[in-house]
């Protein structure tokens, strides 16, 4: 009965994105500039990090490989959010201005429903970004691929609760967006440099308030260097954030107030 | 005085416009005052972002065993880096996105109607909304990287050439922003542009590794492009003063103004036979 469930919304979420993607890709032009856009964007940031890498090549041991893979992971585990469930960074508007009545109205999960409501288009150049330069990140084994794509998969997943549980906090305190999209900013902004520079207080906020160990550092030491042990944390970390960003929606759902507002959905 | 007589007399016609300039810019940095939470909370970015970078350049610099890098130690650095970051995040939201909404929402329709020129009201409002960001960013980036690395040495002729940079470091944004909002005449979704060009400035702009630290070779062609001219230029200076490299700058930020003021006149003029109004 669960598993169907699963199953069901799996299917449900796929042909919502399919659906987005197609109606983006009828203005032809604006789809491949968003895509390749973002695609040389991404770019710049692996050339900052070989300029860097030049005058410092190791830091504690991690050098420019481990960026790419850092990299790799960080586009495709955002583009996976991006693309599947971009309705998450509006969460906290809809809830301020009112606008949630829409959803409730319709006999699906209501935080699923918010989530898949809109796809980023220009993620499509993160996802290839990230697929293409994990090929350039050392000695690729078929193992490798495999751990990339599930290690992906389930850190795209703890993303999406950091972003359900920031967003959620309007439900509570008003207008939080401003103050979610900074903390989400933040957590991101981790994943942009070698992992083994942090310590003391700023690896406990690594690991606390703004968890990009989880996101960034664990997952490339696992596909680096699995580790059953360290794996199982990391799923444990998933069930964690899943466990909160549930409750903290749907406690807040209870207080969520109408914002008596007449929408006209074409 | 009268106002016709005010307008009667040269220099009163030039006050005048001033005035109106001025105000314009009052409203805006009212407007960005107000949210102050929303203030706080891009302050808290830089925060979070400087204490990366002291960590990130403490390690580095013990590693490779050095205390300093084309002329630069940690310290320098950072306050380089906390500048460059509080310079350039003051001046979000970001106007290509302004000029890129009022072209397509048609809005820009009746701005181009009212008695000011279009481009010096957006460049009014540019600095006046910069202004409450950059002053809470500075204070707090100060007293981050004052905790985490220390003082560093500061002349007043270090500051006051670095204030003349950064005021024209900021023009020069000021037009490359406007152009890529303006492209919005001729393209549907100009975002490609911003993204780009933003990665620009984080490459060549200083703002995670200063251009003191790259190759020697990448140096040279880096401080040519209008990248680093916009913000790192004026922090580079102020952490430490060399004339000569005060007088290179200038004359390389001169030459960007120029260039993207002229393409920007050339857009706009362009653009605007694009417009028609259609009654409302």
């Amino acid at each position: 009965m669960f598993l169907s469930t699963v199953v069901k919304y799996i299917s449900l979420t796929w042909e919502m994105t399919k659906l987005s993607i197609l109606s983006a890709m009828e203005y032809r032009v604006s789809f491949f500039v968003q895509v390749f856009g973002m695609f040389v964007n991404d770019i710049a940031f692996i050339v900052m990090w070989l300029i860097f890498f030049q005058k410092f090549p190791s830091i504690n041991g991690w050098q420019f490989q481990d960026t790419v893979m850092l990299f790799a992971l960080t586009t495709v585990n955002f583009a996976i959010v991006m693309i599947f469930a971009r309705g998450a960074f509006e969460l906290s508007r809809t809830i301020a201005r009112g606008e949630l009545d829409y959803y409730l109205s319709f006999p699906k999960n209501v935080l699923w429903h918010v989530l898949v409501s809109k796809t980023e288009i220009s993620a499509i150049g993160d996802l290839l970004f990230g697929l293409i330069i994990f090929f350039f990140s050392g000695n690729i084994s078929l193992e490798k691929i495999g751990l990339f794509v599930v290690i992906g998969i389930l850190t795209a997943l703890i993303f999406l609760n950091f972003i359900i549980i920031t967003q959620s906090i309007t439900f509570y305190v008003g207008n939080f967006e401003e103050a979610a999209e900074q903390m989400f900013h933040a957590l991101l902004g981790f994943a942009f440099y070698p992992q083994t520079a942090f310590y003391g207080a700023l690896k406990i906020v690594m690991l606390t308030i703004i968890p990009a160990f989880f996101i960034t550092t664990l997952p490339v030491q696992l596909i680096q260097k699995f580790n059953l042990q360290l794996f199982l944390i990391l799923i444990g970390f998933w069930i964690f954030t899943t466990i909160i960003a549930t409750v903290i929606f749907k406690r807040g759902l209870r207080r969520y107030e109408s914002g008596n507002l007449i929408n006209v959905k074409m | 005085m009268s106002e016709v007589k005010i307008l009667q007399n040269g220099s009163g016609l030039i006050w005048y416009k001033f005035l109106k300039y001025f105000e314009i810019a009052k409203v805006n940095y009212f407007n960005s005052a107000t949210y102050f939470v929303n203030l706080i909370s891009r302050s808290a970015m830089v925060v979070i972002r400087i204490w990366i970078f002291t960590q990130l350049y403490k390690v580095s610099y013990s590693i490779a065993g050095v205390s300093e890098i084309g002329g630069l130690t940690v310290a320098m650095v950072i306050w380089n880096l906390m500048m460059t970051q509080s310079f350039q995040t003051a001046t979000k939201p970001q106007l290509s996105k302004l000029i890129d909404e009022e072209v397509k929402s048609g809005t820009l329709a009746y701005s181009v109607n009212r008695p000011y020129s279009y481009i010096l009201f957006h460049f009014s409002g540019f600095v006046g909304r910069s202004v409450p960001n950059l002053l809470i960013n500075l204070f707090i980036g100060s007293l981050v990287a004052f905790v985490l690395v220390g003082p560093i040495g500061l002349s007043w002729e270090a500051l006051a050439f670095g204030v003349i940079l950064f005021f024209f470091g900021y023009i020069l944004d000021f037009f490359v922003s406007l152009i890529i909002g303006l492209t919005a005449f001729w393209v549907e979704d100009t975002s490609a542009f911003t993204w780009i060009y933003s990665k620009g400035q984080l490459v060549f702009g200083g703002l995670i590794l200063p251009i003191a630290l790259f190759p020697d070779y990448l140096q040279k062609i880096a401080e040519l492009l209008p990248f680093s001219q916009m913000y790192y230029s004026a922090a580079r200076l102020i952490v430490h003063f060399e004339l000569s490299l005060f007088l290179q700058y200038f004359a390389t930020q001169l030459v960007w103004i120029l260039f993207f003021g002229l393409v920007a006149y050339y857009l706009f003029n362009k653009g605007i036979k694009h417009v028609s109004v259609n009654g409302g």
